[in-house]
């Protein structure tokens, strides 16, 4: 193995080791991601910018404070990314449209401002659904992302390049967010881990919005250690959010190993209900892996669940006017036809639906929190289908029927956007023609620690997965 | 069932958004606006008399002291 494929092969857990014992160099593992970013590129379009000289720069100021024993913890020298959603100081945010083409933020995102207080190395801004308004990430404007493990596919959305990224080794951490689904589907559909943190967990300061009370910051990662690891660095109380929250922030990676004989974890069967064969009997294959590590495996019924996609679909879509309005009175023209006819579409929601929305959330988290009543966790597949082709409108439903892409996409993931309960996205095999699937583990509120150790048991048991074509 | 014409649809952008739509525009939001409100009122299902929307002080008290520093 060359050595550029060495440091590659690396999580951001043994990364970062190896640059604390100053075995690897900043440097050179910049420059390693920076080749493989120029090599996938032409086949992946993960990025909107590259931020070479930035990388390089911050690199070299890392290598110079580890060597003089200034060690800022294990994000220090590690290259990551950001969906380009998120503000970068002096860097140019474009939320994947051409609205905001030169735009450059004179401040950075509190999440982004936190890794790089770090020591990160920011490799660029990732591709993505325009505005975060849609799960496909085939952007009119920057370009189709597409999938590492079949490139004739989409890689969800809408963080579908932050997703991709870390697949294809072009990023060995990223950011992405999370409004119906957009962090965990297409971690889901790419094959890497996507955590929803709980609403409030991780500040939404600096970054655009698609629903204000609706959108989560997370991290997308190779591993839950890296994901809990990056947790660890964006989480916490910002006064520049009015919703973030004061809980104290735990070490999300010390319970990772913790033992789960006899841990109860409720199976959501009314999400199951809505897969195609593939995702179930993949989803079978991953409970009998839980049941294996000793979890009591109990089904569980909330049927409130199938008016999530209803009320968070409102919500979103009337919030989004809200932040969009003068942008798309003034700049109509440069949004998408499909973003801009979503945001036309939202100006006839009456206040009372909104309001009917609201109300539905607190009868679906009350539903939820029942569920979650006793039980460490809840698991249920991330997406009801695996990716389809780029350009794919319809697939075919389990009666036979055909029903569109974008219904297929998020119904599994979005009651929990409209709850804010946590819920990590993780990787749990592969479909017969070789596409990722994944199991979606959902926790009480700001228990994030639970949801992460049940997903690490889950890797390690799981096994490591097939190595994605690109 | 209640349901959105084009031109009803064309006079909320206006008279509410300052906003034009043409023909087709409204057309198909007219359709697409009908699906998403028999959405939003299948919510009752889940019997929400009773329940109040989930607003928090707290939250209002936190976004007026963020305004006072940002914005005076």
């Amino acid at each position: 193995m060359r050595a550029d494929e060495k440091i590659l092969a690396l999580d951001a857990t043994a990364l970062g080791q190896r640059l604390r014992a100053r075995e690897l160099s900043p440097v050179e593992v910049a420059q390693a991601y920076l080749a493989r970013i120029e090599a996938t590129e032409p086949r992946l379009n993960a990025y909107i910018t590259v931020t070479a000289e930035t990388a390089l720069e911050q690199a070299r100021a890392a290598e110079r404070e580890i060597a003089a024993g200034r060690w800022r913890g294990p994000f220090h020298g590690v290259p990551v990314a950001l969906k380009d959603l998120l503000y970068t100081k002096g860097i140019r945010t474009t939320g994947g449209s051409k609205v905001l083409d030169d735009f450059v933020p004179d401040f950075d995102a509190t999440a982004w401002a936190r890794l790089k207080a770090a020591g990160a190395v920011l490799l660029g801004k990732l591709n993505m659904h325009e505005f975060a308004m849609g799960g496909t990430s085939d952007n009119p404007h920057y370009g189709t992302v597409h999938n590492p493990y079949d490139t004739r596919r989409i890689p969800g959305g809408s963080s579908g390049g932050s997703a991709a990224a870390v697949v294809a080794k072009s990023a060995l951490a990223t950011l992405g967010t999370d409004t119906l689904g957009s962090i965990r589907l297409p971690a889901a559909l790419c094959g890497c881990v996507g955590l929803k943190p709980t609403y409030g967990r991780v500040s939404r300061f600096g970054v655009i919005a698609d629903g204000y009370s609706l959108d989560h910051v997370g991290p997308i990662t190779r591993s839950v250690r890296d994901a809990a690891l990056m947790l660890n660095v964006i989480a916490g109380h910002d006064p520049n959010d009015a919703t973030s929250s004061h809980r104290p922030v735990p070490d999300f990676t010390a319970g990772l190993d913790a033992n789960l004989r006899g841990i109860r974890v409720g199976v959501l069967r009314e999400l199951t209900d809505w897969v195609d064969a593939d995702i179930a009997a993949g989803f079978d294959r991953a409970i009998a892996i839980l049941a294996g590590l000793g979890a009591r495996i109990e089904p569980v019924s909330v049927p409130a669940l199938h008016l999530g996609l209803a009320a968070t679909f409102v919500i979103a879509r009337a919030e989004g006017l809200d932040y969009h309005g003068g942008w798309l009175g003034e700049r109509q023209d440069r949004y998408g036809q499909a973003t801009r006819r979503l945001l036309e579409g939202a100006m006839t929601i009456p206040a009372l639906a909104y309001i009917r929305a609201c109300k539905a959330r607190a009868a679906i988290a009350r539903e939820v929190e029942r569920a979650l009543d006793g039980r460490s966790a809840l698991v249920a597949p991330t997406t009801a289908i695996a990716a389809p082709e780029i350009g794919q409108e319809t697939v075919a439903a389990p009666d036979g029927s055909r029903a569109p892409v974008v219904k297929k996409l998020v119904p599994l993931t979005a009651p929990f956007d409209a709850t804010g309960h946590p819920a990590l996205a993780v990787p749990s095999g592969v479909t017969p023609a070789g596409l990722p699937l994944s199991i979606q583990i959902i926790g009480r509120a700001f228990d994030e620690a639970s949801v992460l150790s049940l997903g690490h048991a889950f890797e390690a048991a799981r096994g490591p997965m097939p190595e994605p074509a690109i | 069932m209640p349901s959105l014409d084009a031109q009803t649809v064309k006079t909320i952008a206006r008279a509410l958004h300052g906003y034009e739509l043409d023909d087709a525009a409204a057309e198909a939001l007219a359709q697409s606006a009908a699906a998403m409100l028999a959405d939003a009122r299948s919510l009752d299902e889940l019997g929400l008399e009773g329940v109040e929307p989930p607003f928090s002080y707290e939250v209002l008290l936190a976004e007026a002291e963020r305004l006072m520093k940002t914005k005076g």
